[in-house]
């Protein structure tokens, strides 16, 4: 018998570790300065950075403590603060690991002095932020995006473009600090570039093999979420572009043996990321998914003012923050796109705004693409809302569906 | 009169003015112009979350929706909301009602169906501009789904209409802070739920009616400056001078929280060993003091605009606004309006109430007054232990 995994790892993997390293020495050192700010995962990176505020994430910290398998320890701290179980876990491990730093050392972060949120990715960000403001002191600024009912109107834009411009007053306020323009154009051209690199490596995954399974995309997302706007992760994305597009070439895939090609909706499961590697013995591989797709634009400008136009567009149309059916268009062009056989939703119970419409969504995904679905249920850092032996029941009978 | 009893009296008056030709619109976010609907001659109705509904909702909604969510959604699978011509659900206010809406649509795509999409973080005056923009498509929206256009003579007579019914349920919130024996907190929650249900003469009739006797009362015991005082400052959201309270036999209770039903409230109290709704002197309930403290309306500029201003103006929910607004105004109630107690509510599965209890707990146990957490649903099902937990309450405040 070969002692030889299903799955291949990445080599650009390793550069991981290094970045994330990176990214805690930064984050520890803007603090003590008096430079740092939470930010959420779909928040305009590029301004803080380029007014020299450092971003941290609390949503990347608490990946990492699900994936530590420590989520229900660190969610019990925020219970016993008064939260109650059915909030977001990433919330609770955030609200949890700031009131007893010591009990989380690889998910703790630095001390704040301002908390940036912005709305497009789910409403409960700014209560979120608020709990945590009470803790720390940090000013809470919310970026306001109101969810998109279908294109973008000008009385949206023009509100969410005032609310751009009240950051970088608020920034310059709290920081001390101002928007240089030269410096700001640098910014969005390493964010752009990034992005560009990291997108052109997701659609190598069109290709058969897919030289990326999802794992694989969770673990190398993370610098395109953290630190977009930096020259190191520019170099991470090409170093990762050229690997995945020299599997592609070899038709080498991440999946030694690829017999069926599944597309994932919803955040994974940080603390069962194997659950993709034990698919992938059975030949299972997921060259797309929603998660990581998020990032459909770049922001590109030539000025201030075209870069904030870019921000405003880029940062209101973001997949979450588009109703039921774009969150459908886009399952459907991904299926398509990708040419796969089946789709596996995962209701993630803390996150309501990814998961409510899931059932429906479901119906209709499979009527329009003709191929069928699965919804499991669980959450993305609390293992006590997931049990593993009914996924693999449901996920079986689905692959009988399709092989 | 339980909630259920009221909504089936609700319903029945529906169904009457809906065969009599009156056209009905719902809606299920409290701040929301009921000026701008009665101009398009419609009825607002509030849709309320029904209390004996039980789940029809799993074929589309999983269960860690919010239970009022669930609620008004398992109403529409079972028909029970057939008098309304068209449904306003609100954006930007809950990732449960956001996305119930959109399944909502596909559910039902025969209903006539309308998203009123709110600003969050308190911007100002981009906020006004934005939701007057909101309000203002959604007046052409009704006017092209629905058939009627807006007009300012019947927005003239709406805001007339409804000023009188905040105008009068303020005065007895405030007047309930100097006095709370003056009327029941029962009855004042059944004048509000009458009107934002059925807002008709009759309902206005029965607000204004309580008025009358409480301002004879206030009168006669000399408080009716105080209270028009309080009143305004309650409007104000600024609660910086002590009041002196008539005394009473009850300790004197605030209901902080969500979307929870003022009357569930008032009668989970009465039924309490040793409880009574008169203990309930103040309540910072969506459906109750968030709501009816609401700007009159001002007919002198554009209307959309000084629409959107008195809406945001008033006492906003969670997601809307951030949370130091709010503690600083329950600061000043607890350090100026003499109160013993303060119970939260939270709704199941919401995120808001259940973000923020932890916070409002904190805050009234930092002053020195006891807390007590009350998480519920709209089917009031575990009744029994809710209020043995408040009898509990209660007897701490009493021997404290």
């Amino acid at each position: 018998m070969s002692d030889e995994k299903p799955y291949r790892r990445l080599e650009t993997q390793a550069l991981l570790q290094q970045i994330a390293f990176r990214h805690g020495l930064e984050a520890m050192n803007a603090s003590e300065e008096g430079n740092l700010a939470w930010v959420t995962s779909g928040f305009p990176v590029e301004i803080p950075f380029a007014m020299n505020v450092f971003p941290t994430y609390p949503e990347q910290a608490g990946a990492i403590i699900g994936a530590q398998k420590i989520g229900p320890e660190v969610c019990g701290y925020a219970e016993d603060m008064g939260y109650t179980q059915e909030l977001c876990s990433y919330a609770m491990v955030s609200i949890g690991s700031t009131d007893r730093p010591d009990d989380v050392p690889m998910g703790s972060l630095p001390t704040p002095q301002a908390l940036l949120a912005c709305n497009n990715i789910c409403g409960t960000v700014l209560k979120w932020y608020d709990g945590i403001s009470q803790m720390t002191g940090a000013p809470v600024y919310l970026l306001d995006t109101p969810p998109l009912e279908g294109d973008q109107t000008p009385h949206h834009r023009e509100y969410v473009r005032s609310g751009v411009e009240r950051l970088v007053e608020f920034l310059s306020t709290t920081f001390q600090t101002s928007l240089e323009e030269e410096r700001f154009r640098e910014v969005s051209e390493l964010s752009s570039k990034a992005i560009h690199l990291w997108t052109s490596a997701l659609k190598e995954c069109q290709k058969s093999p897919s030289p990326l399974n999802c794992a694989d995309r969770f673990l190398t997302m993370a610098p395109v979420v953290s630190s977009r706007g930096t020259e190191h992760c520019v170099e991470f994305y090409e170093a990762l572009l050229e690997e995945v597009q020299d599997r592609a070439k070899q038709g080498i895939g991440a999946v030694r043996e690829e017999k069926v090609r599944l597309l994932w909706d919803n955040i994974p499961p940080w603390f069962a990321l194997r659950f993709f590697n034990k698919l992938a013995a059975k030949g299972v591989v997921f060259p797309a998914d929603t998660y990581t797709h998020a990032w459909s634009g770049a922001v590109e400008g030539t000025d201030t003012r075209s870069i904030l136009d870019a921000i405003v567009d880029i940062y209101s149309n973001v997949y979450l923050n588009k109703g039921l059916d774009a969150k459908v268009d886009k399952m459907c062009q991904l299926i398509k796109d990708f040419d796969l056989d089946a789709f596996v939703m995962f209701s993630v119970r803390s996150c309501k705004r990814y998961s409510l419409g899931q059932y429906v969504s479901k119906e209709i995904v499979t009527e329009r693409t003709g191929i069928p679905g699965v919804v499991i249920e669980g959450d993305m850092v609390d293992s006590r809302l997931f049990n593993e032996a009914q996924i693999e029941t449901r996920i079986e009978a689905l692959l009988e569906m399709v092989t | 009169m339980t909630s259920g009893e009221v909504s089936e009296q609700s319903e029945r008056l529906l169904k009457q003015l809906s065969e009599s030709g009156q056209r009905l619109i719902g809606y299920f976010y409290p701040h929301i112009p009921l000026e701008l609907l009665m101009a398009h001659d419609f009825m607002p109705v509030l849709v309320w979350a029904d209390s004996t509904v039980s789940g029809a909702y799993e074929g589309s909604l999983q269960t860690f929706a919010c239970s009022f969510a669930r609620n008004i959604f398992s109403q529409r699978v079972r028909d029970q909301l057939s008098v309304l011509s068209g449904f306003i659900f609100p954006g930007n206010t809950c990732d449960s009602l956001q996305n119930v809406g959109d399944i909502w649509r596909v559910r039902f795509p025969n209903d006539i169906f309308f998203r009123l999409t709110y600003p969050a973080g308190g911007a100002g005056r981009a906020a006004v501009k934005f939701l007057a923009e909101e309000l203002r498509i959604l007046s052409k929206g009704i006017e092209l789904k629905l058939g009627t256009g807006f007009s300012r003579e019947e927005l003239r007579r709406s805001a007339d209409f409804v000023g009188r019914f905040r105008w009068a349920v303020q005065f007895i919130y405030a007047a309930r802070l100097i006095n709370p024996d003056v009327v029941s907190y029962s009855e004042l929650a059944k004048a509000v739920r009458g009107f934002l249900s059925v807002p008709s003469l009759d309902s206005l009739a029965t607000a204004e009616a309580l008025l009358s006797k409480v301002q004879k009362d206030m009168d006669a015991q000399g408080h009716t400056d105080s209270v028009e005082k309080l009143s305004a400052s309650l409007l104000e959201r600024k609660i910086e001078t002590p009041i002196t309270p008539e005394e009473t036999d009850s300790p004197r209770i605030v209901v902080l929280g969500g979307m929870v039903e003022p009357t569930d409230i008032a009668q989970l109290m009465e039924s309490t060993p040793g409880g009574s709704d008169s203990a309930i002197v103040f309540d910072m309930l969506s459906f109750g003091f968030k709501t009816v403290f609401t700007d009159p309306l001002s007919l002198d500029g554009d209307p959309f605009e000084e629409m959107a201003r008195a809406t945001l103006k008033a006492h906003l929910e969670p997601t809307q606004e951030g949370l130091q607004k709010r503690l600083d105004f329950l600061k000043g109630m607890l350090s100026n309006l003499s109160i013993d107690g303060v119970i939260v509510c939270e709704q199941s599965f919401c995120d808001p109430d259940q973000f923020e209890a932890p916070s409002l707990e904190n805050s009234v146990t930092d002053s020195g007054i006891p807390a007590l957490r009350l998480p519920m649903d709209p089917e009031m099902s575990d009744k029994s232990r809710l209020s043995l937990r408040v009898q509990s309450f209660l007897e701490t405040l009493a021997s404290g």
